[in-house]
This record gives structure tokens, C-alpha cells and sequence, in this order.
């Protein structure tokens, strides 16, 4: 069996991937996804100088960056070394879906709400569960918004396909 | 994504252009004219009489229609680019806006308009301060909503977050917070001028002052009255609108000094280097075109290359506010809450409603412009 962690902040989620992968003996991947949506997001900003945007595209990737390292060191310091940690860039949930569809995995398991980069302001629950080619097990995060719209009040949910 | 050059940067512009085109040429050949003509509830003209509807709302309306329900929140891929055009547009526009005026006109007005906006731009920075403090906002929050709500939205947002080191995360949702506002005010504020019988001056006045993104007081100014001349609404708020995009280095300055005051980068920080950094150059652009304005190199009033640039500028301001409406992503406008959204609600309100009653009480009905 092969699942996919999609990695964010939440060290809960981590902990729940490692548990369900030595439970059922299957190999993990952790996947990062920097998200590289920010120059579509500021869209709305026609008036900043060229500076002042250029400044803050550098330093939201930067973040990203750093929000990288930080979390895929959180990372190895909980699981085995045979886990395998991959990166991408792009639009979250669109690398996650990219990273399901590429490999054969059987279950996904990620946060709720999920805090990676933009993703705090979309749906990301909503967007995977509808194109996910595998069973998704989403992990109740502890900073719970309640303002995010978003698919569930339950603690867990899995969503066989 | 992968970022495109030259040629290919070109053709990749072309299809989502080419939808922006096709998109508001039917709004104005089809759908306006219909508009004006349709019998909803027994009114002729319902729509434009009792809605204000107008192509520029319209405009909006059918990108955001196209975001959020079309392409289910995300700009494809085939008009990405062409989308991101939309800032070009705008921006020309907004030069090419600097020919209504003459340094005359702008002097009779923009002593209101400065002595307006900074007391507005300072009053809403201060408030904001205080009531972040008592809402236990972060540091960097507080200074990135303070330089959103009190200058112009995204544009003061993102020049003021690396200075404050705000996470971008939360600038996002200031940000949603802040475009959440201005949306509801940019279809409720037409409504209340009318209502309110206000002057296409004292209506610019207003929404320049009180609504917080500027490409939203240029949405609404041209939704209360679409013409593009001398003495409408849309000239009146661009004023008001410049002063406050002038003012945009001058504010990042402040709140960077409040930021970080009693610590050694405060040293660093200097008006003339963050000036040098921020200055949005195109405002020169409007302000070059003033000074043609006013050595008559653009004709006189009335004169075809003065109609054909209005012309232009109709066109130019709907392109682009397609493309403004197509940024719109109502999902992530609904993600807005917590305390930034307490902040930046009750700053924006109070700004809304203290503008109105300035300009109710001070600001007469006509101007000599």
C-alpha cells in the first residue's frame, strides 16, 4: 500500500501518516508543495510600483522557502528514514492531484483546514475531494477557522472513490 | 509556472485578451443597450433606472461570473496572461485620465482633496493601531491592515509586508478582508448617491476618500456616471484617488518606523529610500499628461483627438475592469475572519460613513473645475 502525506504546518497530520503507514506496513511520501500562486493572487494590485511588487513576490518566496525547511525538518524528525520526502511548485492542490495521478497511491491523508501558502484563504479540502483518485483522510488541524467554508465538522473523514 | 519571454509572452497574451475583448464588446453593443430598454416589473429600463447598471459594473460582474462560477475559481491557463494584462490597462488608463485636468483645475480641488485624504489616511492608520492592540493583533498585522485600510487596499498591503516581516499568509487574509469591503461598497455606494441626490464632485469626493482600494473607487465613480469628462465623478475621484497613491511611500515610511522604533533597524530606514523603492512611476504618467492638458497639445474641448482618447479610455477602463473581476474569487474573499476582519471592518465602516457626512457637510455641490 502506498500513501501520500500532503505536508503542512500540522504535526498531527504528520504523526496520523505515520501511524496509519507503520499500521498498515505501507511506504510513505511526504510531498511539499511551494505554492507559487502569489503573483496571480496580487492580481488585484495594479497600483504598487514595480519595486514594491517585485519586493513582495521575493519575499513571499522566500517564506515559502523557509516554510519548506521548516516543515520537512518537523518531518524527518518524526518519521523512518525510508519515508520519502518530494517537493514541487506550483498550485497546491493542482501538485497534490499531479503527485496522485503520477504514482498509484491507495490513500492521502492531509490537514483541515489546510495551511500551506494560499491555501489558508481556498478550499483545499473541497478541490481535492473532487478530483482525488484514492481514498483522502483528512486530519482535524488545531487551529480550526470556522469561517473556512469548507466540507466537514467532523474530526476525520475518509472518502473512499 | 513557467515564465515567459519575448514572442511567446506575446502570442500567450493573445486568447485571454482576445476574450476580455470579445466579453465587453458584447456587453456594450448587446447587453447595455438591452438594458435600457427591457420592461422588469413594469419599468422600462429597470435595470438601469432602479440597479445602475452600466457597462462598467457589468464589466466587473462577468469577471467574476467567470472566475467563480465558469472556471470554478481559477483562471485557466489558456488566459492567464492575458488576464495579467489587466494592471496595463488600468494603469494607461489612469495616465491617460491626467488629460482631464489642467494644473489650474487641479490646484482649485487638490487642496481639498490632499487636506481630505491625509487627515482620512492618518485618522484610519492611528485607529487601526489602537484597535489592533486591542484585539491582540500581531505587530505585523496591525501594520499591514493600518497601511491597507488607510491608503488603498492590496497595493499598500503588499508594499508595507516584507518592511513589517507580516507572514504572507495573514497579509492574504488581510487582503480578503479588505477587497471583501470594498466589493459590497462599490455596488452599495452608487445606490446611496443617488439616493442622497450627491454631485458627481461630492460623490468623487466621497468614494475617493472613503472606499479603500483605488481600483474600486474607479469602478465605482464610473459606475455612477460612465462619461468620461471634465467635472464627472470619475475626475473628481481620481483626484482624490492620486493624492492617495502619492501618499502610498509616505505611509510605508510611517508604520516601518513604528514598526520597528527603539531597534537598531530603525536606523536603516530611510524617506528617500523607501520613496526610491515605492513610488508608483506611473502616477508621472498622469501627471505628464496633465501638463499636455494645459498646453492645449491635446486640443481643445470637444476636439477628435480629446473624443477618441475618451474613447480609448472607456475601453481601456472596461478591458481592464473584466480583468479586475475575473481577480475576484469569492471563496477566498469568504476565508476573511478573526480579528482582521473585526479591524478592518470597523475601520472601513467608519471611514465609509465619517467621509459621507464630511462631504454632506463640507463639501459643496459644484466646484469651478
Amino acid at each position: 500500500m502506498k500513501i501520500l502525506l500532503a505536508l503542512d504546518p500540522s504535526t498531527e497530520t504528520m504523526d496520523e501518516a505515520i501511524r496509519l503507514a507503520t499500521e498498515k506496513r505501507a511506504s510513505l511520501t511526504a510531498l511539499f508543495v511551494l505554492d507559487a500562486t502569489w503573483n496571480d493572487f496580487t492580481g488585484h494590485d495594479w497600483l504598487s510600483g514595480s519595486g514594491s511588487r517585485a519586493d513582495f513576490l521575493e519575499y513571499a518566496r522566500d517564506n515559502e522557502l523557509t516554510s519548506e525547511a521548516d516543515t520537512i525538518a518537523e518531518f524527518r524528525k518524526r518519521c523512518s528514514p525510508d519515508c520519502e520526502i518530494k517537493s514541487s511548485t506550483g498550485r497546491v492542490t493542482d501538485e497534490i492531484l499531479r503527485e496522485l495521478a503520477r504514482e498509484k497511491y491507495e490513500l492521502l491523508v492531509m490537514s483541515h483546514p489546510f495551511r500551506r501558502g494560499l491555501e489558508i484563504v481556498r478550499d483545499a479540502a473541497g478541490a481535492i475531494l473532487k478530483h482525488a483518485n484514492c481514498s483522502v483522510y483528512f486530519v482535524r488541524g488545531n487551529e480550526s477557522r470556522s469561517s473556512l467554508n469548507t466540507v466537514n465538522d467532523m474530526p476525520f473523514q475518509t472518502v473512499a472513490n | 509556472m513557467e515564465e515567459k519571454h519575448g514572442m511567446a509572452k506575446v502570442i500567450a497574451i493573445i486568447p485571454g485578451l482576445a476574450f476580455m475583448v470579445f466579453t465587453l464588446y458584447l456587453l456594450r453593443t448587446y447587453v447595455e443597450p438591452w438594458m435600457t430598454t427591457a420592461v422588469v416589473f413594469g419599468q422600462k429600463g429597470w435595470f438601469v433606472q432602479v440597479l445602475h447598471l452600466n457597462y462598467i459594473l457589468l464589466a466587473i460582474i462577468a469577471g467574476m461570473l467567470y472566475r467563480n462560477l465558469l472556471w470554478a475559481g481559477k483562471i485557466p491557463g489558456w488566459a492567464e496572461e492575458g488576464f495579467r494584462t489587466t494592471r496595463l490597462f488600468i494603469k494607461s488608463g489612469v495616465m491617460m485620465l491626467g488629460s482631464l485636468y489642467t494644473i489650474q483645475s487641479l490646484a482649485k480641488v487638490g487642496g481639498v482633496a490632499i487636506a481630505l485624504i491625509m487627515s482620512f489616511v492618518f485618522g484610519t492608520i492611528l485607529f487601526v493601531m489602537y484597535y489592533g492592540r486591542v484585539q491582540k493583533m500581531d505587530r505585523s498585522l496591525i501594520g499591514v491592515m493600518a497601511a491597507a485600510c488607510g491608503v488603498c487596499g492590496v497595493s499598500a498591503a503588499i508594499a508595507t509586508t516584507p518592511a513589517v516581516r507580516a507572514k504572507p499568509a495573514d497579509v492574504a487574509l488581510a487582503i480578503a478582508t479588505v477587497l471583501g469591503f470594498g466589493i459590497a461598497s462599490m455596488f452599495i455606494s452608487p445606490f446611496i448617491g443617488h439616493m442622497l441626490h450627491l454631485s458627481d464632485y461630492q460623490f468623487g469626493a466621497w468614494v475617493g476618500t472613503g472606499i479603500l482600494n483605488s481600483g474600486q473607487v474607479l469602478a465605482t465613480c464610473l459606475a455612477y456616471n460612465p462619461t468620461i469628462a471634465p467635472g464627472t465623478a470619475v475626475a473628481y475621484g481620481e483626484i482624490w484617488n492620486v493624492v492617495r497613491v502619492i501618499s502610498i511611500p509616505f505611509v510605508v515610511f510611517f508604520i516601518t518606523m513604528w514598526y520597528w522604533r527603539a531597534e537598531a533597524e530603525a536606523e536603516h530606514i530611510t524617506l528617500v529610500g523607501i520613496i526610491k523603492d515605492k513610488f508608483p512611476v506611473f502616477i508621472i504618467g498622469f501627471f505628464a499628461m496633465t501638463a499636455l492638458s494645459s498646453l492645449g497639445m491635446l486640443g481643445a474641448e470637444g476636439s477628435s483627438t480629446i473624443q477618441l482618447m475618451r474613447t480609448v479610455m472607456s475601453w481601456i477602463f472596461g478591458l481592464g475592469l473584466v480583468g479586475q473581476g475575473a481577480y475576484i474569487d469569492i471563496r477566498e474573499l469568504k476565508a476573511a475572519g478573526g480579528a482582521p476582519l473585526k479591524v478592518g471592518l470597523a475601520a472601513g465602516l467608519i471611514k465609509y460613513a465619517l467621509a459621507l457626512v464630511v462631504v454632506l457637510l463640507f463639501v459643496s455641490k459644484e466646484t469651478n473645475f
